[in-house]
């Protein structure tokens, strides 16, 4: 249904997204995940057709995103992760301005109108102006909107950014039921690992405009094997490779923060070789833990950070970080 | 037929929005109120020539008054096409309503780009061209009822009004209103905050209406402003809702109703499609 190729965008000299490739099959729901600033959003505008790519190729259910614009615009359901919509409007009028200029009209958009509103419970709200609505009633009516001109793609930027957990629950299920009812095939962006997890038959983890890992969640998963240590060691003299010493892990890598990665079997039977080894070497450990590996220790393992403190990442102009070093 | 839809939509959108925001409605309609009470009546009154006598320096001798007032009130009305300041004043405030009205319905492209249903619009299959048309039809529906309800509070100020010609005037008020609201929705396309269009409405609109005969004829100003007034659609509207409204036609030798509808049309499709290539050309990156 989507296929990206070697996708290039930069706008003036920051480098937004940076030669990814990816497919989207039929009925799939597909994530990117990556922090904020990964270029999640600037890839779902090139694919709205919002943005015009700097290089590459983006196939929209057939049709070039770029030469065929209008064609993909017809095809496609998009909720932003920004609001939309217009709050001195009605829901109602939110949902029918946007059916007409779909071509939609008269009874047949009437009677969609409603029952998407009902599908998202927004019926009793129908006639009130959209900024009287919560955070989580406008994100409803963004989603029902974007369904109302039967999209074959549905694109989802961010859907529960800013939600509370018990309206982001019921955006989930909308999400699943989509899915289930009408085979629709989703694209969503997410920082969010667990969103991710729960919903996505595909995963790709984006991080500065390139995509480190493409799968779904198990495949990512199993990358790390079974359990991960971390290690911190007071005093490391850097001449040695730590990871000479710890040789029996299956991966042993130095994290960003001086954290040493240990992807082993079995941490509990691991954990007293790790203190053996360390004390016979002299070698000071501050701190140890170990996980199961989720998708944040998948992103810890290809950044070298942890996804959540990544967060504040945003692209600075290189003159200005080097004179915080 | 889904293209016209989209026309309609937009027509709707920008109709429904105006009317629920009525306090802004209540005050497009009370500030030309404000110029035309004040400024109308206020200089109407010093070309009033019953207050001629009270100059010191005309001898006091009964026929001389008579002549030198009479002299004096055709002088005037010569200048201002055979009516009274009032009037000459009112049927260009009733223009100036319409012109501002348009060019700053503008600002809701802006409004939109910040508040993201500009997106809402780019994403959306219908051709461009239709959407953004819809938009300025919508905002020159919404003005030209604005300026109808000036032509009907005006009566209240004077008598010299020929409402029978109302919908003639208001055909010229929609077309200028197509021109100057494409003009302003352009502008408003490269602008990211209302403060920078606004600065531009600042600096486009109070011109362009003091050189437009609004105030004062066209006819007195000095050569080089009359250049410029020559090259304002805005004096060709004046001129026309003056020459229907009042029946004084006030303006340069050449202009007649005719001309000046060709012009206003001319000036109309030719903002319209400089709109619609600018709203195609946007991306978000705009």
């Amino acid at each position: 249904m989507v296929v990206v190729e070697d996708l290039v965008k930069k706008f003036k000299d920051v480098v937004a997204v940076n030669g990814i490739s990816f497919r989207i099959k039929k009925g799939e729901i597909f994530a990117l995940l990556g922090p904020n600033g990964a270029g999640k959003t600037t890839t779902i505008h090139i694919i709205a057709t919002l943005l015009k790519p700097t290089k590459g190729k983006v196939l929209v259910a057939d049709y070039d995103a770029v030469r065929e614009a209008d064609k993909v615009r017809k095809k496609i359901g998009i909720v932003f992760q920004d609001p939309s919509l217009d709050n001195q409007l009605t829901g109602y009028d939110n949902m029918y301005i946007h059916g007409k200029l779909y071509g939609l009209r008269g009874r047949e958009l009437h009677e969609k109108i409603m029952r998407l509103l009902d599908l998202v419970e927004l019926k009793d709200f129908a006639h009130k102006k959209v900024m009287y609505y919560s955070g989580g009633m406008r994100r409803r009516l963004e989603i029902a909107r974007s369904l109302l001109h039967e999209p074959e793609i549905l694109i989802l930027d961010e859907p529960t950014i800013g939600l509370d957990p018990h309206t982001r629950a019921r955006i989930w299920d909308y999400i699943k039921y989509l899915r289930k009812e009408f085979d629709m095939t989703i694209l969503m962006t997410t920082h969010y690992m667990d969103e991710a997890e729960e919903l996505a038959d595909r995963i790709a983890i984006m991080d500065k405009g390139k995509i480190l890992a493409m799968g779904t969640a198990d495949q990512l998963k199993s990358m790390l094997g079974q359990d991960v240590i971390y290690v911190a060691i007071d005093n490391v003299n850097n001449d040695i490779n730590v990871c000479n010493i710890f040789s029996f892990a299956k991966i042993c890598k130095v994290l960003r923060d001086n954290r040493l990665e240990l992807v082993v079997d079995n941490a509990t039977k691991a954990l007293p070789e790790v203190f053996h080894i360390a004390e016979s070497k002299g070698l000071k450990i501050t701190e140890v833990s170990y996980r199961r590996p989720t998708l944040n220790e998948v992103f810890l393992h290809l950044t070298g950070r942890e996804l959540r403190d990544s967060s504040e990442l945003h692209p600075i102009p290189k003159r200005r970080m080097v004179r915080f070093r | 037929m889904s293209a016209f839809n989209a026309f309609t939509a937009m027509i709707y959108r920008q109709l429904k929005r105006w009317w629920n925001a009525r306090s802004r409605v209540t005050m497009t309609i009370l500030n030309p109120l404000i110029w035309m009470v004040f400024l109308g009546l206020g200089w109407g009154s010093i070309f009033n020539p019953q207050n001629i006598p009270s100059i010191p320096g005309i001898p006091d001798i009964p026929n001389v008054v008579e002549i030198l007032r009479s002299a004096i009130d055709n002088y005037f009305k010569q200048l201002f096409g055979g009516v009274n300041y009032v009037t000459f004043m009112l049927t260009g405030v009733i223009v100036m309503t319409a012109f501002m009205g348009s060019f700053i319905s503008g600002i809701s492209v802006i409004w939109d780009k910040q508040f993201g249903f500009l997106k809402e619009t780019l994403v959306a299959p219908a051709p461009r061209s239709i959407v953004i048309l819809g938009r300025i039809v919508g905002d020159s529906i919404v003005t030209t009822i604005q300026s109808l309800v000036i032509v009907l509070l005006s009566i209240v100020l004077t008598n010299e009004i020929n409402l029978i010609n109302t919908p003639l005037v208001m055909c010229y008020i929609f077309i200028m209103s197509l021109g100057f609201a494409s003009l302003g929705t352009a502008i408003s396309l490269k602008f990211r905050s209302m403060e920078g269009f606004q600065m531009v409405v600042n600096l486009i609109t109070m011109p362009l209406v003091f050189v437009s005969g609004v105030f004062y004829p066209v006819t007195t100003m000095p050569e080089w402003m009359k250049l410029i007034a020559e090259s304002n659609p805005l004096t060709y509207s004046v001129h026309a809702v003056r020459y229907w409204l009042a029946s004084a036609d006030v303006g340069f030798e050449y202009m007649n109703p005719i001309t000046d509808l060709a012009i206003l049309t001319l000036f109309a499709i030719a903002m319209i499609t400089i709109a619609a290539k600018t709203f195609e050309k946007t991306t978000l990156e705009d």
